[in-house]
């Protein structure tokens, strides 16, 4: 066959650039071990999602040191949990997952990226060195909807995450002069144990209260208020670890104030 | 001057003729829906509700890739088959029928699709009509059956077509006993190898799964699997739209240039390895779905990689034939040439534009071929970027500027503003120039593509500019384009009515520089390349393909289909969606 020679030397030129190509994206594969979305993950029915461990109660989990999974499902039009919150520097698997339609997961500005297929759950490690609040959208269409299809990922600074979660149990109503006793429940979900304090705030009282919570456990604290430190009437409560905070009302006495009501 | 096309073929003309009229209907509805899309996802100005954009985006991606670029393929196709073997088809009443048949599921098809734009669409075969499941249509999103039906009428239709060229060529072929093929219908034939090897996947994904799907037949399917017949298909059909324009490069493009093709046999390589690599590749666009193992994806990765070389050859046989048209011409120096070529011709200038945005485009498909570095532009602004610089611009320009030379050849009437087509492809690149830097960049920052209202509650990290002022060059751009088509129409239009004139065109295609004599007698044998690229498609899809059905089953893991729900019943979905997460 007659080539002629520029031809024959663009052939060449053509295919070094070819090869490179594939050289550079080998190396980015291999050397720099920027892995994809694979099969590594069981199918599962959208049916069975609310069944599933990791998906019933879609959340972050600490798993190792520096290694999280957060578990995220998507489903016409948002994603759950939003927003998701990860600590920065540490390994996060994200596992995805639909209960309906073709969605994507996908992190804004980032390559963070990835198909969600209902039957399939997408799973992608990622680190984010940036702390910040990033946007999360779904950028394959699934329905009218689409367009409102939006989540957010929070990126804290390594020593400001926590996966603690606080719940609070106080009486509603208590009887003039009786104390006020605040049972405080400190879920702590890292691995590592979390020396805090808790602050708890009655009407004008404060008071603290030094607790060390082991890692993955739950701690209960009591805290009393002296009933004759309060004024009669309703009463602000707050229980604060950390950034978590609760809050709620306590009456004290009988029907105070509560009276303009009636007929 | 030798006789005009219509005066030798008054029939192949008239149906050409036919095939583009369908094709320009198309890109008018098309256009009209891409310069609302255009102005609606920027905020510009919104004449649909947010809900029914994605009707207009639906009937966008169809009417154009589907309708205008493949009625234009037939049509063109049936020119070049007639015109260089020099005789019609067997039997006439078949051409008719595939285009009858083609016409008819393009309807069919049509008609799902606008029915979403109906305050209450009726219902037809037990579901309402309505196809807004894009281009693309993805299983679990469900469209009416008679779009699918539709579709599949269509595919049907250019296969007969396909079938009737094939026809034709035997008929030659015993005239001709020994005879090299001649080039544009060897173009012809390897395209529609390469269609019939590929559509076999869209073909196998709507007949087996989601039309008895649709029609409630069966009640689950696989979506990796559909979406990995799609793909299948889904990457050839887009060399599907771009050969014809390769054909109009290598065959038009050289004497518009005042020369010759360079060189037959590199032509006919180029095509050999569109029909060997154009299959094998289609999970490059899968980079990011679960279910399809990492060295799948590496496959298709280096396949797509080997697909450039028939693009780069072919940048330099069409460069070196315009070359040899302007040192005809008289041009000298090393890139003096540049001005001794014809670019007071709307046909050769179109096709030049077009050539130069679709080398740009070429490296952006680079990008998207990069398994790694796709994660950041998949799915976003950046893809549709891409398209609208290759399909949008390479094959429609090229469409465009090969019809001011080939409409005055089917009527037998001059073209009509010469002038105004000259500006009206200048426009068309401007226009493109626009949009496209507006899609690629805000692609990069994670700008989402296929979306009404792709403002969110947090704020883009646009490098340079500004979020308005990409908006506004994406609107801009969408304008330009749109008044280019309006005008493109008219010219037509025009030009088909101007009847008391004589063209002034030459239809002759003078021989390459080197022949086809140059080249092994192989390239010809069609059955070698049919057999190999059949083999290269069951080395990269066998595995995968029963990997994925034995993974979730040829039906999938028991997922129900979604339809298409609006109104009432998503807000209440919705609404049941939300409070569940503010429960949990």
């Amino acid at each position: 066959m007659n080539i002629h020679a520029y031809e024959r030397l663009w052939l060449v030129a053509s295919m070094v650039l070819i090869v490179g190509f594939i050289v550079t994206i080998t190396y980015g594969t291999v050397g720099l071990g920027i892995t994809m979305v694979d099969d590594r993950e069981e199918t599962i029915s959208p049916d069975d999602v609310d069944e599933d461990d990791r998906f019933q109660d879609p959340r972050v989990e600490q798993v190792g040191e520096n290694e999280f999974e957060a578990y995220v499902v998507s489903m016409t039009f948002l994603f759950q949990p939003d927003p998701i919150e990860i600590p920065a520097n540490n390994e996060v698997t994200f596992y995805v997952t639909s209960r309906d339609v073709i969605h994507s997961f996908t992190v804004v500005g980032t390559n963070t990226n990835t198909m969600v297929i209902p039957g399939e759950v997408s799973a992608m490690t990622v680190e984010f060195d940036e702390p910040g609040e990033y946007g999360v959208v779904c950028n394959e269409y699934c329905g009218p909807g689409h367009h409102d299809m939006e989540g957010s990922l929070i990126v804290h600074p390594e020593d400001e995450y926590s996966l603690t979660e606080l719940s609070v149990d106080a009486p509603d109503q208590v009887g003039p002069g009786e104390d006020v006793e605040l049972t405080i429940s400190i879920q702590n979900g890292l691995l590592e144990d979390l020396e805090t304090t808790v602050d708890v705030e009655v009407g004008d009282e404060t008071l603290e209260q030094d607790v060390t919570v082991p890692g993955g456990e739950t701690e209960q604290v009591s805290v009393t208020v002296d009933g004759d430190d309060l004024e009669p009437g309703d009463a602000e409560w707050s229980a604060s670890v950390d950034d978590e905070v609760e809050t709620g009302t306590v009456t004290i006495g009988d029907d105070a104030d509560d009276g303009g009501d009636e007929p | 001057m030798t006789d005009l096309f219509v005066d030798e073929y008054p029939e192949q003309a008239r149906l050409v003729r036919a095939a583009f009229l369908t094709s320009f209907v198309a890109l008018g509805i098309g256009a009209l829906f891409g310069v609302i899309q255009a102005l609606h996802r920027t905020g510009v100005f919104r004449i649909v509700e947010s809900t029914t954009y994605y009707t207009v985006l639906t009937g966008h991606g169809v009417f154009l890739v589907i309708t205008f670029t493949i009625f234009f393929l037939v049509g063109l196709y049936q020119w070049a088959v007639t015109d260089s073997l020099q005789r019609g088809p067997v039997d006439a009443r078949l051409t008719w029928s595939w285009y009858g048949l083609m016409s008819v599921g393009t309807l069919i098809a049509a008609i799902a699709i606008l029915a979403g734009f109906l305050d209450d669409p009726p219902d037809v075969l037990g579901s309402e009509l309505s196809a807004d499941v894009l281009f693309t249509f993805y299983a679990p999103l469900q469209a009416n059956p008679i779009f699918y039906a539709g579709l599949v009428l269509f595919v049907v239709g250019t296969w007969l077509a396909g079938a009737d060229w094939f026809r034709t060529w035997w008929a030659w072929k015993r005239d001709h006993p020994g005879e090299r093929i001649p080039l544009p219908t060897f173009m012809v034939l390897t395209t529609m190898i390469m269609w019939y090897i590929s559509s076999i996947g869209v073909a196998v994904a709507i007949l087996a799964f989601i039309l008895p799907w649709s029609l409630g037949l069966i009640d689950s399917l696989n979506p990796t699997l559909t979406r990995t017949l799609f793909w299948y298909f889904g990457h050839p059909v887009v060399y599907f739209w771009l050969l014809p324009a390769y054909l109009l490069w290598y065959i038009v493009l050289p004497k518009l240039s005042g020369g010759r093709l360079f060189s037959d046999p590199l032509a006919r390589v180029v095509f050999i390895l569109f029909v060997l690599l154009s299959t094998p590749v289609g999970i490059h666009h899968q980079y990011l779905d679960p279910g399809i193992s990492e060295g799948f994806k590496f496959i298709a990765m280096t396949n797509t990689m080997f697909l450039l070389l028939p693009s780069l050859l072919t940048a330099f046989t069409v460069v070196a034939s315009m070359e040899h048209g302007a040192r005809q011409r008289g041009g000298t120096g090393t890139l003096n040439w540049l001005r001794a070529l014809p670019w007071k011709d709307p046909a050769f200038t179109g096709m030049a534009l077009a050539g130069l945005v679709f080398a740009f485009g070429g490296f952006t498909g680079i990008v998207n071929a990069g398994m790694n570095i796709n994660y950041l532009v998949h799915n976003s602004l950046w893809v549709p970027g891409h398209i609208h610089t290759q399909v949008g611009t390479a094959v429609a320009l090229t469409f465009m500027a090969g019809s001011y030379w080939l409409v005055p050849q089917l009527t037998g009437n001059r073209l009509v503003g010469r002038q105004i087509a000259l500006f009206q492809v200048v426009l068309w690149f401007v226009g493109i120039v626009f949009m496209t830097n507006s899609m690629y960049r805000a692609g990069l920052i994670g700008v989402p593509r296929r979306s009404a209202e792709p403002q969110y509650a947090f704020d883009y990290e646009v490098g340079v500019g500004s979020m308005t002022e990409l908006d506004v060059q994406l609107a801009l751009g969408g304008v330009l384009l749109f008044v280019s088509t309006v005008l493109f129409l008219a010219i037509i239009l025009l030009t088909a009515f101007n009847t008391d004139s004589d063209p002034l065109v030459d239809g002759t295609i003078p021989p390459a520089l080197s022949g086809p004599e140059d080249s092994p007698r192989v390239l010809d044998d069609l059955r070698v390349w049919i057999g190999i690229a059949l083999v290269l498609v069951v080395i990269a899809y066998a595995i995968p393909l029963a990997s994925i059905v034995d993974r979730g089953g040829l039906f999938g893991p028991d997922v129900g289909p979604f339809p298409v729900v609006v109104d009432g019943v998503m807000y209440l979905q919705h609404g049941v969606a939300y409070v569940g997460v503010l429960i949990t």
